[in-house]
Order: C-alpha cells, then sequence, then structure tokens
C-alpha cells in the first residue's frame, strides 16, 4: 500500500473569470521508503501540491489518501491529528518557532499529541543527536546557522513515527553544501522506512530522488528516474531519455 | 478513518495537559519576547489595576472609620447632659451587658476661640482601645496623672515631666497621646471619675440584640433627645458608599480597556500570524490555537493586574502618612478594599482574556497557507446591520423615559430602568460603530490618496478601528450625558444650584443656644479662672452682631450685615420653584462687591447675578407688611415681573446674596426688613483651621457658621466631563491608532517604496486618528442626546426636553471637533518614521 496517493487532484483558486486552475488532475503514488521529487518552474503548482498532500489545504477535486486513510471529510481536528502523527512538513525559511529552543521545537508535536514533557524531550534529543545537533539543542533558532536551522527543522519532521516527509525547497536558503546535507538526511530517512516527497529548483538535488515527477502549468507533463549521471550517460545501454 | 484513530496509542485526541501546557509555554515565552508590542494594552491594565487600589483605598479609607467613635463595641449613646436620667439608663445597660464611659468636658483656651477637652478614660477599658493610642510616655494611672495631644501640648506648652493644673488639680504630664480615628480630636486624658462636670458622657456598650428593644425603651423614656447608635447605622445614614462607586467606576474602566485592546490582540494575533501557521503545520487543533492567543490575553491580565496591584500598594504606602494628614485619622497600612482589590484584578484576567477570545476565534478561520505566507487574511465584506443597535438605542430611550416619568414626573424611583437605559446604551453604540465606520468609504471617494487610503482602511478593518470606535463612543456618552444633564439642571435660575459660597466667604446665621464650653481665662491676679456657659443663655440681636464681629475679627475678615427683607420673589421654571434666600442691596453690601451706585437701574427692583434671570417670565415679587410678613397669612402685596437687572458683580454662591431688592423697591412698596445674617469677606481662602475657629466661637454665640461646601458648580462639572470626553478618546486613539495602522503596515512599506513622503505618511495617520475621533465623538454625542431626550421628555421636574436648550455649545464643539484635531495634530507629529523593513516582511 503506498503511503501518499493522490488520485485526481484540481485546485483552482478565484471565481468566474478571475479562476485559475493551480492543478488539474495530477496523480501520484509515492511508496513507503521512496523519495519523489518535484520539479517545475515557479507558478507551476509544485507547492500547492505540496500543501494539500500535506492537508495543509483542500483540494477543488480529487482524493488524499495517506496511509490508507482518505482525507476527505476529515475534521480540522482529525487533520491536525494526522499532521501530528504521520506527515512531517519541512520547510525552504525552516519555520520554526521563535519563541522555543531547538529541542521543543522538535519535540512541539509530540507535546502537542499528549506525550508527556519527559518523553516528548528524550525523543527530540535523540533526533537531535542524530542530526548531530546535541550540543545544539538549548539554542533559540535566532541562535543557530541557516543549515542548523534547517537540520532541526528535519529532526522536527521526523521525530516520532512519521511516515511522510514532505519538504517544499528544504536547500532553498542554504549553500550547496548545506543543500545536499539536508537531502543526505531525507534520504537516511527514506532508508528507514520514511515515504518523502521533496520540491525543488534543483536538478542536482533532485537526482537523488527514486523518481522526479514534472510539473508545468498545474499538470503533470513527465515523471521519470532521476537524471542520468555522466557515467551513466557514457555507459552504452543506457537510453537518452530525451 | 478507524485505522488512523487506532494510531493514537490511547492519547486524547487534542493532546491533553501535555499539548495545554506545551502551548502555554509557547504562549508565555512569546509573552516575554514580545512584552514591548503589548506594553500598551500591558500598560492600560496596569494603570487600571493600580489606579483602582489606590483610589478605592483612599475612597473607602477617606471618611472616619465606620466603628469610629464606637472603639470595639457594638452600640453607643451620647448622653448632653449627663444627668440622673442619663444614669438610669447607664444603669439599665450595665444590668444588660458591659458598658464604658468616656466623659468630656470642654475647655477653651486661653486667649484663643480653640477648645480642648478633658476626658476621662479607662486606657484598657473594654471598648476604648481604638479611640486611644500612646505616642509617648505612659497612660495616666492615678488622679494626679494627666496625658495630653500633641495639639493640647503644644497649645499649653507641655511635655512629659512638666505640672499642668487641669480640671482643678495639678497634674503631672506622664504622656502624649491621640485618637488614632480623630487626630484632630484635642484632649487631656485623666483616669476614669475626674471630669467634675461633663458636658457630654459617651456610654461604649455591647448587648444581646434581643436586650436592645428594652435598653432603647428605657432611653426613649428618661432621655428621648438620645439615640442608641451602631456602625450599621451610621454607615447606612451616607448613601454613597465609596466602595460600590469604586466597583461602578471599575466595571466601566474595564469594559473600555476591553474594547481597546480587542483591537490590540487583533494586531498582535495578525503579526503572530507565521507562527501560528507553523503551530498548525505541525498538527496544533484549532483549540491549541485559541489557547495560544487567549492564553497571551491572561498572561498580559495576569501581568498586568498583579502590576497594577503592586504599583497601587506601593502609591498607597508613599501617600498614606499624608493621607492621614488631610483624612485626619490613622489608615492601616493594609487597611485596603479587599474585595475591590480583588474584583480589579480578577476582572482585569477576565477583560484581557475575552478581549484576546475573539481573535483568538477568528484567527483559527485563517487558512493554514495564508497564515504561513504571512499575509494578512484579506478583510471580509461583512454587512452588519444597524437594525440591533438601533433596537438597544429605542429600547434605552423607552426605559429612560419610563425611568423620567416614575415618582409623578419627577424621575424618582425609577433607578432600575435608568441604570438599565444606560447599559443598554452601550452595547447600542458598540452596534452601530460598524455602521458609522462604513461612512467613512464613502466619504474618501473624493478624497486625495493619503486620506482616502486611511478613510477606506478604517472601513476595511473595522475589526480593530470598531473595538476603538465603541471604546472612545461610550467615553464621549458618559461625557455628554453629564455635561447636558449638568446643563438642564443648573441651567434653571429659579431654582438655583453649584456652591452655597466662595472659598473666602463664610455666612453666618442665627443658630441654636450655645453648647456647654467652660471657658478659662485670667483674673485681675492673673489666676485662672474657669466659669460654666450653659445652653439656657439667649442671645439678643446685638449680641449676635457683636459676636459676628468677632467671628469676622477673629478670621480678619470683613463682615457684611444681610438684612432680609420682608418680601419673596416666587414663580416656577421647568418645573422647579424659586428657591434662594433674597436680602436688601444695601449700601454696605453693594460696596463690599464694588457696585457704585451709578451702575444701577434707578428703576430696577431686583438686582441679581443669576445669569438669564433678567429674561425671564413668570416670576413675581410679593411683599408683606410689618404686621403681616410675607409667607404668613398671604402676601399684602405684590407685583409680577418685576424689573431685574443682573449684575455679576453680586456674589454667585447659592448662599450668597446672589438675589437682591433694591433699596428704590424697598421705599417704594413700604417693604419692611429684619438682620438675621452675615457675610464675612475675606482677602482669601479661608482655611479649614480658620473656620474651625469659627465654628466654635460661633457655638458659644447662638450662631451658625456657613462655609463653602463640596457641591460643584455647572461649569466645573461640564468642564471637567468635556476634558474627561477628551482625555478617554485621546487615550484610547494613542492606544489604537498605532494597532490599526500596523495592521496595513505592508501598504506602508508599499508606499514608502514607491516614494511617498514623510508627508503621505503623516496624512496617514493623522487622518486615521482624527477620523476615528470624530466618529467616536459622533457616536458618543448621538448616544448622549437619545440618553437625555429620553429622560427629560417625560420628566416635568427637570424641565422635558426643553432643559436642553441650554446646551454648553462650546465644550461639545470641543469634544466633536477639538478632540480630533488634537489627535489629528498628535498623529502628523508622531509619525514621521520610515518603516524599517521596506522590502519585504520581517521573517520570524
Amino acid at each position: 500500500m503506498s503511503m501518499l496517493e493522490l488520485r485526481k487532484i484540481s485546485k483552482s483558486y478565484g471565481q468566474g473569470a478571475n479562476e485559475v486552475d493551480a492543478l488539474t488532475d495530477i496523480d501520484l503514488s509515492v511508496e513507503r521508503g521512496s523519495l519523489v521529487a518535484i520539479m517545475g518552474p515557479s507558478g507551476s503548482g509544485k507547492s500547492t501540491l505540496l500543501t494539500i498532500a500535506g492537508s495543509l489545504e483542500e483540494p477543488t477535486s480529487g482524493d488524499v489518501v495517506i496511509d490508507g486513510v482518505r482525507l476527505s471529510g476529515m475534521s480540522r481536528n482529525d487533520k491536525a491529528r494526522l499532521r501530528r502523527r504521520s506527515i512531517g512538513y519541512v520547510f525552504q525559511d525552516f519555520n520554526l518557532l521563535a519563541g522555543l529552543t531547538a529541542v521543543e521545537n522538535v519535540s512541539l508535536p509530540l507535546e502537542l499529541d499528549g506525550v508527556s514533557l519527559k518523553k516528548a524531550r528524550s525523543k527530540g534529543m535523540e533526533a537531535l543527536e542524530r542530526l548531530g545537533l546535541g550540543d545544539r539543542a538549548t539554542n533559540y533558532p535566532d541562535q543557530l546557522s541557516g543549515g542548523e536551522r534547517q537540520r532541526v527543522a528535519i529532526a522536527r519532521a521526523v521525530v516520532g513515527e512519521r511516515s511522510l516527509l514532505l519538504a517544499d525547497e528544504p536547500s532553498g536558503a542554504l549553500d550547496s553544501l548545506n543543500g545536499e546535507a539536508v537531502m543526505r538526511m531525507i534520504l537516511s530517512a527514506c532508508h528507514g522506512g520514511v515515504a518523502a516527497v521533496v520540491v525543488t529548483h534543483d536538478a542536482k538535488l533532485a537526482s537523488w530522488a527514486d523518481r522526479v515527477v514534472f510539473l508545468r502549468d498545474g499538470k503533470a507533463v513527465d515523471e521519470t528516474l532521476p537524471p542520468p549521471t555522466p557515467e551513466e550517460l557514457l555507459a552504452p545501454d543506457v537510453p537518452n531519455p530525451a | 478513518m478507524d485505522d488512523f484513530r487506532l494510531q493514537s496509542g490511547g492519547r486524547p485526541s487534542d493532546g491533553g495537559l501535555p499539548a495545554r501546557r506545551a502551548v502555554m509555554r509557547w504562549a508565555w515565552r512569546l509573552f516575554r519576547r514580545e512584552w514591548r508590542q503589548q506594553f500598551l494594552i500591558l500598560a492600560l491594565i496596569t494603570v487600571a489595576v493600580a489606579a483602582t487600589v489606590l483610589g478605592s483605598t483612599v475612597a473607602v479609607n477617606d471618611p472616619p472609620p465606620k466603628d469610629a467613635g464606637f472603639g470595639t463595641a457594638q452600640y453607643s449613646i451620647s448622653f448632653d447632659p449627663y444627668g440622673s436620667k442619663a444614669q438610669t439608663v447607664v444603669t439599665k445597660v450595665e444590668h444588660d451587658g458591659t458598658v464604658q464611659l468616656i466623659e468630656n468636658e470642654t475647655f477653651s483656651i486661653p486667649g484663643t476661640i480653640n477648645t480642648y477637652q478633658l476626658r476621662s478614660q479607662a486606657a484598657h477599658g473594654p471598648y476604648g482601645g481604638p479611640m486611644l493610642s500612646l505616642v509617648s510616655g505612659h497612660f495616666p494611672s492615678s488622679a494626679n496623672e494627666v496625658a495630653v495631644t500633641s495639639g493640647v501640648a503644644s497649645a499649653f506648652r507641655l511635655s512629659i515631666g512638666k505640672t499642668w493644673d487641669v480640671g482643678g488639680l495639678d497634674r503631672h504630664v506622664v504622656g502624649i497621646v491621640q485618637n488614632p480615628q480623630s487626630l484632630l480630636d484635642a484632649f487631656a486624658l485623666v483616669v476614669p471619675g475626674q471630669v467634675a462636670n461633663p458636658s457630654e458622657v459617651t456610654a461604649l456598650f455591647d448587648v444581646p440584640r434581643n436586650d436592645l428593644r428594652s435598653i432603647d425603651k428605657v432611653l426613649q423614656a428618661n432621655v428621648p433627645s438620645s439615640t442608641v447608635s451602631s456602625p450599621a447605622s451610621v454607615a447606612a445614614s451616607n448613601p454613597l458608599n465609596p466602595e460600590t462607586i469604586s466597583l461602578a467606576a471599575l466595571v466601566l474602566g474595564m469594559l473600555l480597556i476591553a474594547l481597546v485592546s480587542i483591537g490590540g490582540f487583533t494586531v498582535l494575533a495578525q503579526r503572530r500570524m507565521r507562527s501560528i501557521g507553523m503551530l498548525e503545520s505541525i498538527g496544533a487543533t484549532d483549540r491549541h490555537v485559541r489557547l495560544v492567543v487567549s492564553a497571551n490575553g491572561t498572561v498580559v491580565g495576569v501581568v498586568g493586574s498583579i502590576l497594577g496591584f503592586i504599583i497601587g500598594f506601593a502609591g498607597w504606602l508613599l501617600y498614606r502618612p499624608s493621607f492621614e494628614q488631610s483624612a485626619h485619622h490613622i489608615v492601616g497600612m493594609f487597611a485596603l478594599p479587599w474585595l475591590v482589590v480583588l474584583i480589579a484584578m480578577v476582572l482585569a484576567i477576565v477583560a484581557a482574556y475575552f478581549a484576546s477570545s475573539r481573535p483568538a476565534r477568528a484567527v483559527t478561520k485563517v487558512p493554514i497557507v495564508h497564515a504561513l505566507s504571512g499575509r494578512p487574511a484579506p478583510p471580509r465584506q461583512i454587512h452588519r446591520s444597524i437594525v440591533p443597535g438601533i433596537v438597544f438605542l429605542v429600547a434605552a430611550f423607552l426605559l429612560l423615559g419610563y425611568s423620567g416619568s416614575t415618582g409623578g414626573g419627577d424621575g424618582n424611583g425609577g433607578a432600575p430602568e435608568l441604570l438599565l437605559g444606560l447599559v443598554l446604551l452601550m452595547p447600542g453604540l458598540i452596534l452601530l460603530a460598524p455602521f458609522f465606520l462604513s461612512l467613512t468609504e464613502r466619504v474618501s471617494r473624493r478624497a486625495p490618496i493619503a486620506s482616502r487610503l486611511a478613510l477606506r482602511d478604517l472601513a476595511r478593518y473595522r475589526a480593530r478601528s470598531g473595538s476603538a470606535l465603541s471604546a472612545i463612543s461610550i467615553g464621549v456618552l458618559i461625557s455628554v450625558i453629564v455635561i447636558l444633564a449638568s446643563a438642564s439642571r443648573f441651567s434653571n435660575v429659579f431654582d438655583y444650584a453649584g456652591p452655597n459660597l466662595a472659598s473666602n466667604q463664610i455666612a453666618l446665621h442665627t443658630g441654636f443656644p450655645p453648647q456647654g464650653v467652660t471657658i478659662v481665662h485670667r483674673n485681675s491676679k492673673g489666676q485662672l479662672v474657669r466659669v460654666r456657659h450653659h445652653k439656657t443663655e439667649t442671645a439678643t440681636p446685638a449680641q449676635l452682631s457683636s459676636g459676628a464681629e468677632q467671628i469676622a475679627k477673629g478670621l480678619g475678615g470683613h463682615l457684611v450685615a444681610l438684612e432680609s427683607p420682608n418680601a419673596q420673589l416666587n414663580g416656577t421654571q421647568g418645573g422647579r420653584s424659586w428657591s434662594g434666600q433674597i436680602y436688601v442691596a444695601t449700601p454696605q453690601l453693594l460696596r463690599a462687591f464694588g457696585i457704585s451706585a451709578s451702575e444701577i437701574n434707578p428703576k430696577a427692583l431686583v438686582l441679581t447675578s443669576r445669569p438669564g434671570l433678567a429674561g425671564v417670565s413668570g416670576l413675581s415679587m410679593d411683599f408683606g407688611t410689618s404686621k403681616q410678613p410675607v409667607g404668613q397669612g398671604g402676601p399684602a402685596g405684590g407685583i409680577k415681573s418685576p424689573l431685574i437687572q443682573e449684575v455679576s458683580a453680586l456674589p454667585a454662591g447659592t448662599s450668597a446674596p446672589n438675589t437682591v431688592i433694591t433699596e428704590y423697591a424697598m421705599k417704594k412698596f413700604h417693604i419692611s426688613e429684619s438682620l438675621s445674617d452675615w457675610l464675612v469677606l475675606g482677602n482669601q481662602s479661608f482655611t479649614a483651621a480658620q473656620i474651625s475657629s469659627a465654628q466654635l466661637t460661633a457655638a458659644s454665640q447662638q450662631l451658625q457658621v456657613e462655609s463653602r461646601n463640596d457641591i460643584p458648580s455647572g461649569s466645573t462639572i461640564i468642564n471637567w466631563a468635556t476634558l474627561f470626553g477628551i482625555l478617554i478618546a485621546l487615550g484610547v486613539l494613542a492606544m489604537s491608532v498605532g494597532l490599526v495602522r500596523s495592521e496595513t503596515s505592508g501598504e506602508l512599506r508599499t508606499l514608502a517604496a514607491t516614494g511617498a513622503s514623510s508627508y503621505t505618511r503623516r496624512t496617514l495617520t493623522a487622518v486615521t486618528a482624527g477620523a476615528l475621533g470624530f466618529l467616536g465623538a459622533l457616536l458618543g454625542v448621538v448616544g448622549g442626546y437619545v440618553a437625555m431626550i429620553g429622560w427629560l421628555r417625560s420628566n416635568s421636574l427637570n424641565g422635558g426636553i426643553s432643559a436642553l436648550a441650554n446646551v454648553p455649545f462650546g465644550d461639545l464643539m470641543l469634544i466633536l471637533f477639538g478632540m480630533p484635531a488634537i489627535a489629528a495634530a498628535v498623529g502628523w507629529l508622531l509619525a514621521s518614521r520610515e518603516p524599517a523593513v521596506l522590502g519585504r516582511q520581517p521573517i520570524e
């Protein structure tokens, strides 16, 4: 069973003459342990697709199924519960809560889910230590570098038993070195059984994915394996994707 | 869905206590990080609670303590004089319970008009403890010992260890004492049984309630002029309970604070929109989000109320020493009205919580993606009907009308309807505020760009501006009601109202026989001689005049004899009859007020300082003869519409000669006169000590002293009410204009980026402040007129609606146009700073 299934997802904004189709009949399925990259030019609907997949936004039509559970008809509170238990979301600009320390940010989804403070902190620390941030746990976001902030955001997205990781331009605000490190972490999470969808502009980072979906004007125009590396291109039995 | 629910692991669906704790922790951290952005609301609550703590403590403690004169006893009876019949009563009380007697004999202080009391009181008696405290030395323990108050010690140059001839005996001064419940109490304390001729005896006692009736019977049978008093009966005689007034002012103040705070918390929630979006994106429910905002409100309320209490209490501790001097009694450090303080603190928290709960609900309706983007949610086009607001105003109008018609048209007996009507006006104004704001959009169409933008924003963001407008209009409403009510009452020149005298005037009237006082003076041999005056003597007119002269001399003032004519003025205006004593315009009186004969119309019958009296119809002057005084058996003659001349130099007080009959009229109608009153004119205001001395002298001269009372003049009330309305409105504007404008800070950045100068920025703020101020003033004035027309239309005592003809035009114009102009000017001056970040929203 797919961890994430998007069935005929359409999204339009505005009404009448002002109506704009952001997404049209998008189908996507992401298995456990796999990493899918979504690419496309600005305004192609990448972020909208991710927010719909993450239950942050309602599609105009179509179904979102997460771990076999359809989101349509779910109450706002049930969706909130789904987000804190199953979905981890990583944003381009980190979206860490300024008033909380790194470990408090990471353990927040667990606390919101009713996990005791001690247990939530312990799990939060574990997640931070896995990402090499154990010594920065008590720092506030504004005391961390961009790369560290994004690592905290990833720790928050994978803490607990999350099975779906959604990342919207996770390396957009980082230099290439930190960007690669972030992708490595996401891939590592996938190796642990997490299904991940990453929106990116960067073809190099997309090459880390198992599959790449190309969007243009709200439609999936292509779905392919990652672009071949130079070595693969030189190999005689590899067909030219173009 | 079932599968999903099974994953919960038995944890509560909304996260339970751990989730709430996490959210509260974040709210607290936000408050700590961003307290500056909440400074206005915090300051508002802090000041309100501090003012309530200090104000109510002063108000409650200003009157003498409720047990003043009772000590720890439940009841007291004062006997004056103390004879065998009084002794019978005391014997009865002793039979039923425990009694402590305090005996006083009043002595004059030689060479002055001041007195002191020789007092016998057991220092450690059963009840009198709170009425006696030792400052230094010790209490007298034998007949040859005396303790004195510092005032007596000063007057007689006494100190501990000296010997003093008092009460016919040389006594050693052994201590300095005071009455903590009345620091003005000047006395010399001796042991019981040492006062030979007590002029007054007070019996303090406790008896079971059942025995009180039999004691009262014995009292009425023997000394009917005395009554049994208790702290409760004394308190009940004062209808204005300071605690009730404090609570009423507190509730109104907190309503205004809540209205202002709504706008503040809305903007705060808007500023935190991204953070709230982040919280929602990681799984916070609507309840959690609401908790963030409302917990913030609660934290602000709690911190504000605690800070307010600390500041108010510290202020009280600092002010207490000088307050005790002015209140003339000792007040405990912790003598706060704790119930009022507690209610104030709770109300502050409740007001902040409710003010934040509305934006808390609104913020959960913002889509998460919108919230994450940090963009303000587009204002929703909500059509708010004006019908509910009008329904409230009509209901208030009808209730006030009913209240005004009660008691046969004098408004007595309609207090519940009056209160309810006034309360209903407030939701009426709050519900009408959005409509008034929508008017700004219509007005803005042809305005220059900056004004158009400011006016349009007011209409678009009604959630912020609406609550501020409501607060301003309620402040103005209270002010306008007071102004109109005062104007209608004080404009009645027949039933003249206001202060009785100026502060440099004292009126002397023929009084009751003097109290018993023992005068001490030195004879030709230099020995002290005691002469007891009894109250059976009756003063002759010559003695009265002599007494008045003595008092005027003591005060260093100029004495004016006031001749009362055998005539009176009659008539009714606005349901009220003529009131006030009239006097004769003697040359001495006119001279005293600098009025020369040439200023007076030789044909004028009446001179007056009452403004507008000269042009009023319906007044007649009736006069009697020496055999038939006017008012006793009907007038001997009269004249309708006598020629009245207004002379502003005459005094304006209600007890002063504000209306006098000319000597021309006295001669023409053969009106007789008699001397009954005097007026003492000082060069400056008389002090409390001078008045107290005059009263003591008057008591022995069969005269009564009337000094300036606390009743304010109409113009004083109207001016203060105008100032109150303007200050409330400007205060609310100071706190809300910044919040309203911060809503559109993004637009301000855009304007700055497109080259808008500081002129545009200044205009935006000035127009926002001015328009909001004007609309609030307009709404408040409309509400005020609805209230007053509603009440007066059926109230004959106050002259009906015609009483509103005397509008204090200048004050209303000041509120309607002056206040908005001030607000706009201040807004213009303070709004020149360019936004710090021009290109983008600041990132969290």
